[in-house]
C-alpha cells in the first residue's frame, strides 16, 4: 500500500469517526448547542495554529476573501447544530446519508452559477438524491406506524 | 406521538441541515472562480472556521446551556476528525492519489462505515425503503464524485 492509499484510508476513517461520534453525542444526551459550539472551537484553534505556524502570510487576507468566508462558515455550523437536534429524531445510518448528500447542493450551484458542465453521470446523480431523501422520510414514517 | 419520533420533525431539520450543509462548502467555490483559492486557501478556512465558531458561541450563549465534560471532550474529538478527514484527503490528493478514486471511497465509504456503524453498534432499525435510500444515496455521492 502507498502512502496516497495511507492517507486515504485514514480520511476515510477520520470522517467515518465524524458521523459515529455524532451518534455518540446523541446517546450521550450531548445537547446540539453544547457540542457545535466545542466542535467549532476546536476547529479554529487548530486551524488558527496550522495558519500561525504552517503558512507564510499570517491570517491577514484581502478583504473578499473574509467576506465570502465567514457566512458561508456561519452556514456550515447552522448544519451542524440542525443535525445534532436532528439526530434525535433518526437513525444516524439515515442521518448521516441525509446529510451528505447535500454534496448536490454545491454541484448544482456551481451548473446554475458558473455554467459547469453537466455530464450523464452527474445528472443521473443528482436526480437519485430526492429521491434517496424521499426513501429515507417513508422509511422513518413506517418506523413511527410500526413503533 | 412523542416528539422523539416525529418523522416531520426529523424531516425538516435533515433539510435545513441538507440545505445549509450544502451551502457552506461553496464558499471555497467562489474564493477559485475569483483566483484567490491557491493563496488564500489555509487563511480562508481560518474565517469559515472562525464564522462557525461565532455562530456556534451565540447559539450556545442563547441557549444559557454551560457544556459538561463529556460534551467537552466529544465536541474536540468530533473537530479532530473534521480536521483530519480533510488533511488526510488533502494529503491522499497530494500524493499522487486520483481525485475519482479519493472521493467516492472517503464519502461512499463514511456512508457505508456510519450506517453498519448505526445498524451493529447502535441496534437501530432501517426498513426496506431506508435500505433502498441508503444505497440509492451512496450512488448518487459516488456518481457525483465520479462525474
Amino acid at each position: 500500500m502507498n502512502t496516497g492509499q495511507v492517507y486515504m484510508l485514514l480520511g476515510l476513517l477520520s470522517f467515518s469517526m465524524l458521523g459515529v461520534l455524532h451518534k455518540v453525542a446523541d446517546v450521550k444526551h450531548g445537547r446540539p448547542p453544547a457540542i457545535n459550539a466545542l466542535l467549532a472551537v476546536s476547529s479554529l484553534v487548530f486551524v488558527f495554529a496550522f495558519v500561525m505556524f504552517g503558512t507564510a502570510g499570517g491570517p491577514a487576507v484581502p478583504r473578499p476573501v473574509a467576506l465570502i468566508a465567514i457566512p458561508f462558515g456561519i452556514s456550515a455550523s447552522v448544519a451542524i447544530l440542525v443535525f445534532q437536534a436532528g439526530v434525535k429524531h433518526g437513525s444516524i445510518a439515515t442521518s448521516w446519508l441525509a446529510i451528505n448528500l447535500s454534496a448536490g447542493i454545491p454541484t448544482v450551484a456551481s451548473i446554475l452559477i458558473y455554467g459547469e458542465p453537466v455530464g450523464t453521470k452527474k445528472a443521473l446523480a443528482l436526480a437519485l438524491i430526492p429521491i434517496s431523501m424521499f426513501l429515507l422520510w417513508q422509511d422513518k414514517k413506517q418506523q413511527e406506524r410500526r413503533s | 406521538m412523542s416528539d422523539e419520533r416525529d418523522s416531520g420533525v426529523w424531516l425538516r431539520l435533515m433539510l435545513v441541515s441538507f440545505v445549509a450543509n450544502g451551502i457552506g462548502p461553496f464558499g471555497l467555490k467562489i474564493l477559485t472562480e475569483m483566483g484567490l483559492a491557491t493563496q488564500y486557501q489555509a487563511q480562508y478556512l481560518l474565517y469559515w472556521y472562525l464564522g462557525g465558531f461565532v455562530f456556534a458561541a451565540i447559539a450556545l450563549w442563547r441557549s444559557g446551556l454551560r457544556p459538561h465534560g463529556t460534551e467537552v471532550t466529544l465536541g474536540a474529538l468530533m473537530g479532530v476528525c473534521s480536521l483530519l478527514g480533510q488533511s488526510f484527503t488533502g494529503l491522499a490528493l497530494s500524493n499522487g492519489m486520483p481525485g475519482h478514486v479519493v472521493f467516492p471511497i472517503t464519502t461512499g465509504g463514511s456512508l457505508f462505515l456510519v450506517a453498519s456503524a448505526g445498524l451493529l453498534l447502535f441496534k437501530e432499525k432501517v426498513g426496506p425503503y431506508g435500505m433502498a435510500g441508503m444505497v440509492l444515496g451512496i450512488a448518487a455521492l459516488v456518481g457525483l464524485s465520479l462525474g
